[in-house]
């Protein structure tokens, strides 16, 4: 309703629109999305029919109860008990998925740290090693991953010294080898009372996040300063250490020793392992790199003029001003970066590590059958881990998104 | 008194370290007591590396031998690129009959042949000239590559792109050389530039007729020796892959980014889901389920070879990376191109086609280089589930019995190959966006 110059209200004029079935927009939208649902759910549908009837006719089993059959073939390397003819399809299972975390989660760490060494090499004022940075990363970067993989298992860690002439790791120490067979070190065996030592260093974990705040609270208050991180890596050894003297706890370590042609004792890596770690950090440093540097260089230079203008040193002004602001532009392709880390590590299968690909999708799915089962199980399972990686990558986002004015 | 200065004063020159080498190294080199411990460990890596680099491959290494043994008789500690030369045509095409071998290079000479014109001044429709790349090309490769009976379908195809690639090649010589297009030298040729549009017209379709009467005739007549799909390997069927991956990437990325761009619920829950389950998994993992579930995915009977699964599979999987390289690229479009489209009466279709793709297109092609980059490495891939790429022939040669063993020089020649391709394809892609970009800037 609309008021008049004389005060009287006259109805608004209705637009003289005929509703046309054929070119509503409203109709429209609704007819693509039934027909889109139509061709999607017949497609399926088809997929579907056809493989129960293809399953029905070759005879093979479907359904989950595979899980709970023993396997007859063993694994070489395995972080949890297992033995061929009592473990089941679904321990194997477990254990691929644990072998790919255990490869991923290292090649995560070490990738990081060297990626974000490079991306700062790449920076460096020195021509030379400028340089030697940026040829490293556009060699590794260049070339495909696999044939890295292959070339780091086939041409270094399978031409390492026999056994017998291991090399050791620790300069004369006795306590780590590295041999074709792969890399020995001594473990620790804790004893009964050991668990106070872990509980000392969770307290002091605890510990630390409080004088953080508490040092952050006092510096507001009254401007003074707290040496937090020379207090928190003290209270970090120092706590665990009394604990452990005092408690009289002893952590032994088993040690490995050369007994007839193989080591035994402590703990032992594959070198394929090792070959797909080191590949794997290697290649993903490259990347990470770049991303560091762009990152770094994406903080203009009036920010580091405006923090040394008010006075901050040089080494303050690169942690409170830049290194902040660069690492809202590093952190989300580092997360895509850990994300394909956890998805090329499936590449193991070439060099015959034992992940969940190489171990269930295509040992047990020779020896069982149940391909629709397995194939599912092993994409559900990278699927989970990036649905829970990039769902941390959104609350960062969220947390340190830019607020504009 | 007078304070002005009457004589100009001299510039001063320029620093030390711009002008003279020692200055140079000074400022970059050794200008702080870490920068030189720096230098130092740099010239030694640098040194030790290219000196057993150069001794072990160059210096000591073997370059003509029958077998490995020989090659251990002649050098003990050097390279033996003897294996690596012997297996150089495999490396490169597989098993392809030797004889035949000339259809592969002629697929490859006519790629260059289509495309050399994108990159020619002067040329007018190029658009044209990358899509007939795109939809014709493939057809007269892919019968180069496989030969044998043409069906009618073939036959039509296969003449279509020949006809394409004679019209291609004259319009951009023409274009080169008289910068008109050859449309325009028919319609001067035969004196109709004062005919009506309509005659003109059909003046040029009936030319097109003649011409596509008179191949098809011709090449009814030629046949080559039918190839197995089995005997295809190397360079080329890297290529291949990577390439049919690429192409339909595109087609099937733009529509898979739409969808995750609709306002249409169910469209947009289904690319979305379609996207994410391809890019959540590895490469590997699709491969395998093309090879495991494929075969039972098709009605009873039906069987798709080795290579059409494993070529569905890179298609999906790039499809899905390509519709986020294109999502970025339509977030970069303002939104007032979108309201512009509309207010001049362009629907939702003639908006994306006129108005938004060209201009998101032209800002992603140094990312869709980049992907071409990362499916030319991800195809190796095949190699673990038995198709015989680059990888799988460098592979085979440490299996084959003269060269047992040899692992280190096939591997480093196909690093070497793959960095030369890659690095340069990398360069031209920064090369492009730097170009591109200068022009947005005004």
């Amino acid at each position: 309703m609309a008021i008049d110059g004389a005060g009287k209200t006259v109805a608004t004029l209705k637009p003289k629109e005929k509703f046309d079935f054929f070119h509503d927009e409203r109709v429209r939208s609704v007819a693509y999305q039934i027909l889109t649902a139509c061709v999607v759910g017949w497609l399926a549908w088809y997929l579907i029919s056809n493989t129960a009837h293809n399953l029905q006719v070759r005879g093979m089993n479907t359904g989950f109860g595979f899980l709970s059959a023993t396997a007859g073939f063993d694994t070489d390397f395995k972080l949890i008990e297992y033995k061929p003819g009592v473990g089941t399809y679904g321990r194997i299972f477990l254990i691929g998925c644990l072998n790919t975390l255990l490869v991923s989660f290292f090649a995560i760490i070490f990738s990081t740290v060297l990626g974000f060494a490079v991306g700062v090499l790449r920076l460096s004022s020195n021509w030379l090693v400028a340089r030697l940075a940026l040829a490293y990363v556009e060699i590794v970067r260049n070339t495909p991953l696999l044939l890295q993989i292959i070339f780091w298992y086939v041409g270094v860690f399978a031409l390492l010294p026999r056994v017998k002439n291991s090399l050791d790791l620790s300069a004369g120490a006795e306590v780590a080898f590295l041999n074709n067979r792969g890399l020995y070190t001594a473990w620790p065996v804790p004893d009964d009372l050991f668990w106070m030592t872990i509980v000392a260093f969770l307290a002091a974990v605890v510990g630390v996040f409080v004088l953080r705040r508490w040092a952050h609270k006092r510096q507001d208050e009254t401007g003074k300063q707290f040496p937090i991180w020379s207090a928190s890596i003290a209270l970090l050894i120092v706590l665990p250490y009394l604990v452990y003297l005092a408690s009289g706890s002893t952590l032994n370590w088993d040690v490995p020793t050369l007994q007839g042609f193989n080591f035994a004792g402590g703990a032992a890596l594959p070198p394929a392992f090792l070959a797909l770690l080191v590949a794997l950090v290697s290649y993903h440093a490259a990347h990470l790199a770049e991303a560091v540097r762009a990152g770094i260089l994406s903080v203009e230079k009036g920010q580091t003029e405006a923090a040394l203008a008010i006075g901050l040193r040089p080494k303050k002004a690169i942690s409170l001003i830049i290194i902040p602001q660069a690492m809202r532009a590093i952190v989300p392709p580092m997360i895509s970066l850990w994300m394909n880390v956890v998805k090329n590590s499936s590449l193991a299968i070439a060099i015959g590590y034992s992940d969940v690909v190489a171990l269930f999708m295509q040992t047990a799915l020779n020896q069982a059958g149940y391909a629709v089962e397995m194939v599912g199980m092993t994409m559900a399972f990278y699927m989970f881990i990036s649905l829970s990686i990039s769902g941390v990558l959104n609350i960062y986002n969220k947390r340190v998104q830019l607020e504009e004015r | 008194m007078s304070m002005v200065k009457h004589e100009k004063t001299a510039p001063r020159d320029a620093p030390l370290s711009e002008t003279t080498f020692i200055g140079w190294l000074q400022k970059n080199l050794f200008s702080s007591w870490i920068n030189t411990i720096l230098t130092i460990i740099s010239i030694y890596i640098i040194y030790s590396v290219s000196k057993s680099l150069l001794i072990w491959g160059v210096l000591d290494a073997v370059w003509v031998a029958e077998n490995r043994r020989e090659c251990f008789a002649i050098s003990k500690h050097g390279a033996c690129w003897a294996g690596v030369l012997i297996w150089f045509d495999n490396i490169f095409y597989g098993r392809f009959p030797r004889d035949q071998i000339w259809r592969v290079n002629l697929g490859g000479l006519l790629l260059v042949l289509w495309m050399a014109p994108l990159w020619l001044p002067r040329v007018k429709d190029k658009i044209f000239i990358g899509l007939s790349t795109v939809f014709l090309y493939p057809f007269l490769a892919g019968y180069l590559f496989a030969g044998g009976d043409k069906g009618i379908f073939m036959q039509v195809m296969t003449t279509g792109a020949i006809v394409c690639l004679i019209g291609n090649t004259v319009h951009s010589i023409l274009g080169m050389t008289s910068g008109r297009s050859l449309p325009e030298y028919l319609i001067a040729v035969l004196g109709k530039e004062k005919a009506s549009d309509g005659n003109q017209r059909n003046t040029l379709l009936a030319i097109l007729a003649v011409a596509y009467v008179v191949v098809y005739a011709l090449q009814m007549g030629w046949t080559v020796m039918a190839v197995p799909w089995s005997k295809w390997g190397g360079m080329h069927l890297t290529l291949v892959i990577s390439g049919i991956g690429i192409t339909s990437a595109l087609p099937g990325g733009i529509i898979l980014a739409l969808g995750r761009r609709s306002r249409l619920p169910v469209i947009r829950v289904l690319s979305v889901s379609f996207i994410e389950i391809f890019r959540s998994v590895p490469l590997i993992t699709v491969l395998f389920m093309a090879t495991t579930m494929f075969p039972l995915f098709m009605p009873e009977g039906f069987v798709l070879n080795k290579l059409v699964q494993v070529i569905i599979a890179v298609c999906l999987f790039s499809a899905c990376y390509m519709a986020e390289t294109v999502r970025a690229g339509l977030q970069a479009i303002p939104k007032g191109q979108y309201e512009a489209a509309h207010t001049i009466g362009l629907g939702y279709w003639g908006m994306m086609a006129f108005v938004v793709m060209p201009q998101a297109l032209k800002h992603m092609i140094p990312n869709i280089v980049g992907s071409f980059i990362g499916l030319l490495k991800d195809t190796t891939l095949v190699s673990i589930i038995g198709l015989f790429d680059l990888l799988g022939m460098l592979r085979a040669i440490s299996q084959d019995i003269p060269w047992r063993g040899l692992h280190h020089e096939p591997l480093i020649f196909g690093a070497a190959l793959f960095f030369v391709i890659c690095f340069a394809m990398s360069k031209y892609s920064r090369h492009l966006e730097v170009k591109l970009s200068a022009g947005e800037k005004h």
